[in-house]
C-alpha cells in the first residue's frame, strides 16, 4: 500500500567515478555504509519519502548513474526526466572537482528543454585530512553556477538527510510558485495521491488532518 | 585556512590513503602476494627483463592455485539427470532431460514446502525483501545516525528501511555455499553418478588427446571441482588438446604474460595512461579476489563507449522476450519499465551481478560447452531469468516496485540447483524460439 504523498520528484545523482554516490545514495534510502561498494553498471534506482513539513511528503525516486565514462550513453538518458540532481565530487580528489564544469556542461546539452535544480554535494568530508578541495572554493563554484554547495559524509552520515531534503523543498518551493509545472510526458515531477483514493484507513485519516495546499 | 602558497599547493601533498590515488602496486603479476616473487621482480625488472625465477613462478603459480582453488568450492555439482544426458548432447536427449528436470523439481518444490522455512523465492507475496521488512511499503528512512537531527515528524512506525534487497549476494553465497540440496535425490546415487562423472572427466582429461567436442558435452551439465581448473584451461582454448603440450603451453602463455607485464607496467604512471591507471586501481579492491577468474572473449563493441554490442543484446532479449512470453513483455512495457533499465547489467556482467558466486561459475560450466555461450545462448538464459519472475513481476502494478524488483532479485540463496533449471529452461527456449536456425550448429 502506498504512502500518501504530495508530489513525486525524479533526482539524478552524477559526478566523477567512485565520488560515493551509491554509497550516499545508499545512506539515504537504506540508511547504512558498506565499506565496499560495486561500481554501478549503468542506472540503479532508488526510491524514498521524505517530510519536508510536518505532513507533508514528498516521494523521491532517485537514479543512481554510472560515473564512468563508457556508460555515458546510457546515464545520460536520465536527465530529461529529473528535476533535481546531486552533482558530487570527492573532496579529497581534485580532478573531480575540476570535473563539476563537465558535468554541468554535459546535463545541460541533455536535459533542454527543460532544468534540473542541482546542488553541488562536496562528499567524503569525514576525510578532512586528505582534502584537496576546500570549502572556500566549492562555495564560490557553486555560486557561480547558482547552486547551493553542501559538504557530506555517507560514512559517517553527515548531512546526508540534509542535501536531499533541502534540495526537495527548494523543488517543492519552485513548485509551489508555478516555476516548475507538471508536464504531460514529463516524468520530473507528478502530483501525488489524493487521499479518497487511497484505501487503507490509517491513511486515509491522516490525510484528512492535512491541508493538501 | 593554510596561507596562500599552500593552499595552492596542498592538494598536491602525497595522499596513500586516498581511494583511487594513484599508489605503486605491487600485485600486478601472477601469483600474486608473494613477496619472494615481489622483491625479484622489483629488483630483477628494470635491468634484467628477461630471466628471474622461471622455476619458482612455476612452482608458486601451482600453490597459488591449490590456494585459491576454494574459491571453487561453493556448491557441489550437480544435478544427476542433466549429466546423464550430457553423455550424449543430442537435441532429443537434452530436450527430454530439461523437461525431466523441470518436472523433477516442481514435485521438489511440493515435497519440500511443508518441511521447509519459506524463503524469499517460495514465499507466495511478491517480495524482493526478506521477509522481516514488508513488500511493497514505501516508508520513511531515517539513517540511523541523523535520525535525531532531521525528520522531525517521522512517526515511530514509519522507520523501516525500504531495502534493497541483496545487491551482492557473494558473501551470503559464501555462507551458503556448499550446502548441498537436502531434498536432492538419495545422496549415495547422487555420489555415485558423481564419481562417475568424476571418472568421465579424468579419463578425457588424461588425452594423450583430449576429446574437446566430448569434454564440451559432459561440461554442459556441469563440471566437477577438481577438474574445473583444467576443464576450463581447454574448453577456453588457453591450453591444447595434446597433453604432452600442456606443460610447455602453460609455461609459455605465463612468459608472455610476465612479458606483458615488464613491457607495460612501467608505463602505467604516464600521463596518457593516469585515468585508465586510477580507475583499475580502483576497481580492483571493489572486486571480490574470488572473482578473478579467467574472461570470456568479448567483442570490442561490449566495453567501449556508448557500448553498442551491450545496447543492442538487450534490444534482442526484449525482441524474444516479447515473443516468449507476450504477458511480461507487455506488463513492463505498460508500467513505463525499460528493458535497459535492468537487463544492461546482465548483458554487462553476464550475470555476474544477479547471482551469487558459485551461480556465475556454474552457468560458465555451460557457457563454455555451449556455442557462442556467452554471447547467444546467454541471451536464452537471461530471457529465462527474466520469465522465471513472471509471477512477481505481474503481481507488481507499479513503476517503481517493479524496477526495484528487477534491480534486485532475490537469487542469493541460490544454488546450484537454480541455475541448472534456468539452463534447462534456457536451452529449451533456444530450440522454441529460434530466431534462425543456423546458430545451431549440430
Amino acid at each position: 500500500m502506498e504512502a500518501i504523498w504530495l508530489y513525486q520528484f525524479r533526482l539524478i545523482v552524477i559526478g566523477d567515478s567512485t565520488v560515493g554516490k551509491s554509497c550516499l545514495i545508499r545512506r539515504f534510502t537504506e540508511g547504512r555504509f558498506a565499506q565496499v561498494s560495486d561500481p554501478t553498471v549503468g542506472v540503479d534506482f532508488f526510491s524514498r519519502l521524505v517530510e519536508i513539513e510536518p505532513g507533508k511528503r514528498i516521494k523521491l525516486q532517485i537514479w543512481d548513474t554510472a560515473g564512468q565514462e563508457r556508460f555515458r550513453s546510457i546515464t545520460r538518458a536520465y536527465y530529461r526526466n529529473s528535476v533535481g540532481g546531486l552533482l558530487l565530487f570527492d573532496i579529497t580528489n581534485r580532478r573531480s572537482f575540476q570535473n563539476v564544469h563537465e558535468w554541468l556542461e554535459e546535463t545541460k546539452v541533455h536535459v533542454q528543454p527543460y532544468q534540473i535544480v542541482f546542488v553541488l554535494v562536496g562528499h567524503k568530508c569525514d576525510l578532512d585530512t586528505q582534502r584537496q578541495v576546500t570549502r572556500h572554493e566549492a562555495e564560490k563554484l557553486a555560486a557561480a553556477y547558482g547552486m547551493k554547495y553542501i559538504e557530506t559524509s555517507a560514512r559517517d552520515a553527515i548531512n546526508v538527510e540534509k542535501a536531499f531534503t533541502d534540495l526537495t523543498r527548494d523543488i517543492y518551493e519552485l513548485v509551489k510558485r508555478g516555476d516548475i509545472t507538471i508536464q504531460e510526458g514529463w516524468e520530473g515531477v507528478k502530483s501525488g495521491f489524493v487521499p479518497n483514493v487511497v484505501h487503507s484507513s490509517e491513511e486515509v485519516v491522516k490525510s484528512e488532518r492535512r491541508c493538501l495546499c | 585556512m593554510a596561507s596562500d602558497g599552500a593552499r595552492k599547493q596542498f592538494w598536491k601533498r602525497s595522499n596513500s590513503k586516498v581511494p583511487g590515488s594513484i599508489q605503486h602496486v605491487y600485485g600486478a603479476q601472477h601469483p600474486p602476494f608473494d613477496p619472494l616473487l615481489h622483491g625479484t621482480l622489483l629488483k630483477a625488472a628494470p635491468k634484467a627483463p628477461a630471466t628471474p625465477v622461471k622455476a619458482k613462478r612455476i612452482s608458486t603459480f601451482q600453490e597459488f592455485e591449490s590456494n585459491t582453488s576454494d574459491a571453487w568450492d561453493a556448491g557441489e555439482d550437480d544435478d544427476g539427470l542433466l549429466a546423464m544426458a550430457a553423455e550424449s548432447l543430442n537435441t532429443d536427449v537434452v530436450m527430454e532431460t530439461a523437461h525431466r528436470v523441470l518436472r523433477n523439481h516442481s514435485q521438489r518444490q511440493e515435497r519440500r514446502k511443508p518441511q521447509e522455512a519459506p524463503g524469499p523465492e517460495q514465499e507466495p507475496q511478491p517480495s524482493a525483501e526478506p521477509p522481516s521488512v514488508p513488500s511493497g511499503d514505501l516508508r520513511l528512512v531515517k539513517s540511523v545516525s541523523e535520525s535525531h537531527t532531521s525528520c522531525p515528524a517521522d512517526s515511530a512506525g514509519d522507520t523501516a528501511p525500504l531495502q534493497r534487497s541483496q545487491s551482492l549476494p557473494h558473501s551470503v553465497a559464501a555462507a551458503v555455499g556448499g550446502t548441498s540440496d537436502p531434498s536432492a535425490l538419495s545422496s549415495s546415487a547422487l555420489s555415485e553418478r558423481e564419481a562417475s562423472r568424476l571418472d568421465k572427466f579424468k579419463q578425457l582429461l588424461a588425452g594423450p588427446n583430449t576429446d574437446l567436442e566430448e569434454l564440451r558435452k559432459l561440461s554442459w551439465s556441469g563440471i566437477p571441482k577438481p577438474v574445473r581448473p583444467m576443464t576450463w584451461k581447454l574448453l577456453s582454448g588457453y591450453l591444447p588438446a595434446n597433453v604432452d603440450r600442456r606443460p610447455a603451453t602453460l609455461q609459455r602463455k605465463q612468459k608472455e604474460y610476465f612479458a606483458f607485464i615488464e613491457h607495460y607496467y612501467d608505463s602505467r604512471n604516464d600521463d596518457v595512461h593516469q585515468d585508465t591507471y586510477r580507475q583499475i586501481h580502483i576497481d580492483i579492491p571493489r572486486m571480490s579476489p574470488e572473482a578473478l577468474i579467467l574472461q570470456p572473449k568479448v567483442t570490442e563493441d561490449n566495453y567501449t563507449f556508448a557500448q553498442p554490442g551491450i545496447q543492442m543484446k538487450v534490444k534482442m532479449l526484449e525482441e524474444l522476450v516479447s515473443r516468449i512470453d507476450e504477458q511480461v513483455h507487455r506488463h513492463l512495457d505498460q508500467h513505463e519499465v525499460r528493458y535497459l533499465q535492468f537487463a544492461f547489467r546482465w548483458m554487462n556482467n553476464l550475470l555476474m551481478r544477479e547471482v551469487p558466486l558459485h551461480c556465475t561459475i556454474r552457468l560458465w560450466d555451460t557457457y563454455q560447452s555451449e556455442p557462442d555461450g556467452f554471447s547467444h545462448f546467454h541471451l536464452y538464459v537471461c530471457a529465462a531469468f527474466l520469465v522465471r519472475w513472471r509471477k512477481e513481476i505481474l503481481e507488481e502494478r507499479d513503476f517503481q516496485e517493479l524496477l526495484l524488483f528487477l534491480q534486485n532479485l532475490p537469487t542469493a540463496h541460490w544454488g546450484n540447483e537454480d541455475i541448472s533449471l534456468l539452463l534447462a529452461e534456457a536451452y529449451r527456449l533456444k530450440f522454441a524460439f529460434a530466431d534462425a536456425p543456423n546458430h545451431y550448429k549440430k
